[in-house]
C-alpha cells in the first residue's frame, strides 16, 4: 500500500493550504521590502538613492525636482531607503504594482 | 410516432446526450475537486469543466497545416457518438437499458473501445511527432489493459450465464451483488485497475504524460474540437463507472424509503459517483508507470487476478 | 538505424529553452548532444560595466533560485580582492540564509521531479512544506525569493533575536515532513519504478567529467566546498557530507532530499551560536589591481566566481561559472544506453538551471554548423 495513501485522506478533511488570493489576502510580515514610497517633505534633494541605485530606476521629476522612482526598472532591493539620510525613502509593504498605464508604473 | 420521439428523447435527453454530458462534465468537476483537496489546496470550484468546455467552445476552431484530414475533424465526434451510444445500452433507471436492441455485452465492450481507438488516429492524422508518439503508446497501452478488462467480464458472464446485462442486474437483485462473491472478487479489482488505464488515469496515463509527450494525441487538438474530446472523456469516465457498477455492484436499484420513492437513477449516480472517486484516489497517490512497465505489471498480477476468478468460477460451484 | 529525437529548445519538460539531441535506436538513446545558448544574457559583460556595489544586484540575477549562493560568491570574491574582513555575526547570517535557500532549492526541485513522474500529489506537497522555508526567508530577509541581503563586507539586515523561535518551530515542522517524504520516496513502489537504477552516473565518470554538487555526491564522490573550503561560518559548524553510492535517479532524489535534513541541522546550529557584533565592515569604492577567486556550495553543486580589479571602481572582468555548467557533461553517460521514456526525468535529475549557464554560439543555418565566438568577435560583433 503507498505510503502517501493516510497523508492524502488526512488532507481531504483539512483546511486547504492555500488560500483564495484576490478575495482572501496574506499581509506580508513587517521589513517586507515593497513598492518604495517617497516623502516630499522630507526629501533634501541630496541625490543619495539616484547614485546607489543599481539599477538606474530614480531620476529627477522635472516639475516638483524631487526624485521619482521608475517602478517598472526598480529591483526592490531597498538601497535607496537604506542610502537616504532624512528616510524620506521607506520600502512599503504594497506588493500588488500591475497596472495598464506606464505613467501610473511610478512612484514619487 | 411514439417509437421515434422516444428514441430521439432517449438519444438526445435522457439518458443520452444532455444527461450523460451534464452528469460527466459534473462528476470530473468533483473529481477535480477531491483531487485539489487531497493535495492539500483548495481548487477549481465544481462546475469548473463546464466553463472549460464552454470555452473551448467558443473559441476559434484552427486545423494545423500538417492535420488537415477529415480523420483529425471525424475523431472526436465519433468518439462522444460511442461513449453516448454506450450511454443508451446501459442500465441507468432500472434493468432495462433506454435503447431495447438486441445489444449485448460484445457491443459494449466493442463500443468502449472506439474512443481509444478515435484518440489514435486522431494522434496519428494529426502530424505531430507527439501525436504519433502518444498514438503508438496507446496502441500498447490498449493491448495491455482490453484483454484483462474482457477477462474480468467474461468472469462474471460465466457465473451468471448471459451475455445481456438486464440480465446481469437482474440476477444480481436476486442473488446479491456479484462483487460480494468471493470467487469474483480478484476479477473486479482486476477490472477497476483495466478501468484506471482505459481511463489514462495516474498511473497509466502514458498516453498523455504531459511532461513527456506534451498531450500525446491531443497535442494538435484546440478550440471547439478539444471541446467535444473533453466531453467524450468525461462521458467516457462515467459510462466506464456506469457499466462496472451495473456489472459487479448491483446496478441501479430502486429503493423505498419510508413512503418515498427513490428512482434507479440516484443509485446509479450513487454508485458511479464512488467508483470515479476511487480512481480519484488511485491517480493521487500514485507516480506514472513506462510504457513496458504498465504492460509487464498488466500482463503479469491484474492477468493473474483476471485468471484466477475466470478458473474459480468454473471449476467451483 | 538511427533516428534524431530533438527534445527542446521548447518542450514541457524544459522549463527553459535549451536543444537537447537524442540519437536513438528504437527505444534506446544511443547518443546524446546538446546545444546551449538560448538564453545567453549577457551578463559577465555587463559586470563590468557596472560599479562593485551595483554588481551584487545584477549578480543576484544571474539565478533566481540560488541568488544567495550568488551574491555570496560574489561578495566573497571582491572582498578578496579588497581585502576585507567580514564580522563574525554577518558570516552566520549569511550562512542561515544560504542554508535556508538550499532547503528551498532541493524542495523545489524534489517537487519538479515528482511531477516529471506524473506524481502530482507529491509535487503539490513538496511544494506546500517549501512555502514554509520560504515565510522564513521573507521574514529575514524582505522578500520570499530575492534576498537582496548580502552587501560588501557583510550583510544588510539582522537576524533580530525574536525570529529565533519561529526559525527553529519552523525547522522543527519541516525536520518532520522531510523525513516523512524520504520514507515515501524510498518505500512508493511507483516511484521506486521510475527511479532506481535509471540515469546512472558511474563514480568513475562523475570524477572525470568533473561533476559537481549533489549530482556527483550521488555517485559516492566525497567532495563539498562547505567542507573542503569552509567559507562563511561552515568552519565553525559541524555537519556531514551525505552521499550516496548508486548514482541513478533515486539516489540523487535521496542526497537531496538528506540534505535538506543536513542543511536544517545547520541553520538550527547558526541560529542558535549566532555572535554578537557588527553586521558589516567598512568599505572603500575603488580597489587596486588584484584577482581573486570565490568558491560557495550552491544547492547544485560548487558555484566559482573569479574577478580582477584595475584600480577603479568598477571589475575588470568577472568570470562565473554555474554548477550546472559543470554537470553538462555527464549527461552523456546517464543517457546513453537508457530509453526515450527517461529523458525528462533523467534531464530533471541534475536539477539544470539553464539560464545561468549559457555562453554564445552562433550556428549557420546553411550548413548547421555551430562555432562558438570568441570574446574579442564578440566584441566586435556588439559594435
Amino acid at each position: 500500500m503507498p505510503r502517501i495513501l493516510p497523508q492524502v485522506l488526512r488532507n481531504l478533511f483539512r483546511r486547504p493550504a492555500t488560500v483564495k488570493y484576490p478575495y482572501v489576502r496574506v499581509e506580508p510580515p513587517e521589513g517586507y521590502r515593497g513598492r518604495p514610497s517617497i516623502d516630499k517633505e522630507r526629501c533634501i534633494r541630496c541625490w543619495l538613492c539616484i547614485r546607489t541605485c543599481p539599477v538606474r530606476a530614480i531620476t529627477v521629476n522635472k516639475e516638483t525636482k524631487k526624485p521619482s522612482i521608475w517602478l517598472g526598472r526598480c529591483v526592490f532591493c531597498g538601497e535607496c531607503a537604506e542610502a537616504c539620510p532624512t528616510r524620506a525613502i521607506i520600502m512599503t509593504r504594497e506588493f500588488e504594482l500591475a497596472t495598464y498605464d506606464i505613467q501610473q508604473a511610478k512612484s514619487e | 410516432m411514439m417509437e421515434v420521439v422516444n428514441f430521439i428523447l432517449g438519444s438526445l435527453v435522457f439518458p443520452g446526450l444532455l444527461f450523460a454530458s451534464l452528469i460527466g462534465l459534473l462528476y470530473i468537476g468533483i473529481d477535480r475537486k477531491v483531487t485539489a483537496h487531497m493535495q492539500h489546496r483548495i481548487g477549481p470550484p465544481i462546475w469548473q469543466e463546464f466553463l472549460d468546455v464552454g470555452k473551448l467552445l467558443s473559441k476559434e476552431d484552427i486545423t494545423p497545416a500538417a492535420a488537415q484530414s477529415p480523420v483529425f475533424t471525424a475523431a472526436p465526434l465519433v468518439a462522444l457518438g460511442a461513449v453516448v451510444t454506450v450511454m443508451l445500452l446501459l442500465p441507468i433507471n432500472s434493468a432495462q437499458p433506454a435503447l431495447t436492441l438486441v445489444a449485448d455485452l460484445i457491443v459494449i465492450i466493442y463500443l468502449l473501445n472506439i474512443p481509444a481507438i478515435c484518440m489514435m488516429l486522431g494522434g496519428y492524422s494529426s502530424g505531430s511527432p507527439f501525436g504519433a508518439a502518444g498514438a503508438g503508446r496507446y496502441v500498447v497501452q490498449l493491448f495491455s489493459y482490453e484483454f484483462i478488462f474482457i477477462l474480468a467480464i467474461i468472469a462474471a458472464v460465466v457465473r451468471v450465464g448471459s451475455l445481456g446485462l438486464p440480465t446481469i442486474v437482474g440476477y444480481q437483485a436476486q442473488q446479491g451483488w456479484l462483487v460480494l462473491d468471493w470467487r469474483l472478487l480478484p476479477a473486479v479489482i482486476a477490472a477497476l485497475i483495466a478501468a484506471q488505464g482505459k481511463l489514462l488515469r495516474v498511473p497509466f496515463d502514458i498516453p498523455e504524460a504531459h511532461t513527456e509527450i506534451v498531450a500525446g494525441p491531443l497535442t494538435e487538438y484546440s478550440g471547439p474540437r478539444l471541446a467535444i474530446w473533453r466531453l467524450a472523456y468525461d462521458v467516457e469516465t462515467i459510462v466506464v463507472a456506469g457499466f462496472l457498477a451495473a456489472l459487479f455492484f448491483g446496478g441501479p436499484t430502486a429503493y423505498l424509503i419510508g413512503n418515498i420513492q427513490i428512482p434507479g437513477v440516484v443509485d446509479f449516480l450513487i454508485k458511479t459517483l464512488a467508483i470515479v472517486l476511487l480512481t480519484t484516489t488511485l491517480r493521487n497517490i500514485m507516480a506514472r508507470l513506462r510504457i513496458d512497465q504498465a504492460l509487464k505489471f498488466f500482463w503479469t498480477y491484474v492477468a493473474l487476478l483476471a485468471i484466477i476468478s475466470l478458473v474459480l468460477v468454473l471449476v467451483v460451484p | 538505424m538511427t533516428f534524431v529525437v530533438p527534445i527542446g529548445p521548447q518542450h514541457p519538460a524544459l522549463k527553459e529553452p535549451e536543444y537537447f539531441r537524442f540519437e536513438v535506436k528504437g527505444e534506446e538513446i544511443v547518443d546524446f548532444d546538446v546545444r546551449l545558448g538560448y538564453v545567453h544574457r549577457g551578463i559577465e559583460r555587463a559586470l563590468q560595466e557596472r560599479s562593485y556595489l551595483h554588481n551584487i544586484y545584477l549578480s543576484e540575477r544571474i539565478c533566481g533560485i540560488c541568488n544567495v549562493a550568488h551574491t555570496t560568491a560574489y561578495c566573497q570574491t571582491i572582498e578578496q580582492l579588497a581585502g576585507i574582513e567580514v564580522p563574525d555575526r554577518a558570516r552566520f547570517i549569511r550562512t542561515i540564509l544560504c542554508e535556508l535557500e538550499r532547503i528551498h532549492s532541493h524542495m523545489l526541485w524534489a517537487g519538479i521531479a515528482a511531477h516529471e513522474i506524473g506524481f502530482d500529489t507529491l509535487f503539490m506537497l513538496f511544494w506546500r512544506d517549501r512555502e514554509l522555508v520560504l515565510d522564513l526567508k521573507e521574514m529575514i530577509s524582505g522578500n520570499r525569493q530575492t534576498s537582496a541581503s548580502n552587501t560588501l563586507g557583510g550583510v544588510r539586515r539582522d537576524v533580530k533575536p525574536e525570529y529565533v523561535p519561529k526559525i527553529l518551530r519552523t525547522l522543527e515542522k519541516l525536520e518532520k515532513a522531510t523525513e516523512q517524504y524520504i520514507n515515501i520516496c524510498t518505500s512508493d513502489r511507483t516511484i521506486l519504478a521510475r527511479c532506481a537504477g535509471i540515469g546512472v552516473l558511474p563514480k568513475d565518470d562523475a570524477k572525470k567529467l568533473c561533476a559537481v554538487g549533489p549530482t556527483t555526491r550521488a555517485s559516492g564522490v566525497d567532495i563539498d566546498i562547505r567542507r573542503d573550503d569552509p567559507y562563511d561560518a561552515y568552519g565553525q559548524i559541524s555537519f556531514d557530507v551525505i552521499t550516496e553510492p548508486d548514482g541513478d535517479v533515486l539516489a540523487k532524489v535521496i542526497v537531496r532530499l538528506r540534505e535538506i535534513l543536513e542543511s536544517i541541522h545547520i541553520t538550527r546550529q547558526a541560529v542558535k551560536a549566532l555572535p554578537k557584533g557588527p553586521l558589516r565592515a567598512k568599505i572603500t569604492p575603488k580597489i587596486e589591481p588584484n584577482e581573486a577567486i570565490g568558491r560557495v556550495e550552491a544547492p547544485r553543486g560548487e558555484l566559482l566566481y573569479y574577478a580582477i580589479s584595475n584600480g577603479t571602481d568598477k571589475p575588470e572582468r568577472v568570470r562565473v561559472r554555474t554548477p550546472t555548467y559543470a554537470n553538462i557533461p555527464s549527461f552523456k553517460p546517464m543517457f546513453v544506453g537508457g530509453t526515450v521514456a527517461e529523458i525528462p526525468i533523467v534531464l530533471a535529475s541534475i536539477d539544470p538551471c539553464f539560464a545561468c549557464t549559457d555562453r554564445v554560439a552562433l550556428v549557420d543555418s546553411h550548413t548547421g554548423k555551430t562555432r562558438v565566438l570568441s570574446f574579442k568577435e564578440l566584441r566586435r560583433w556588439k559594435g
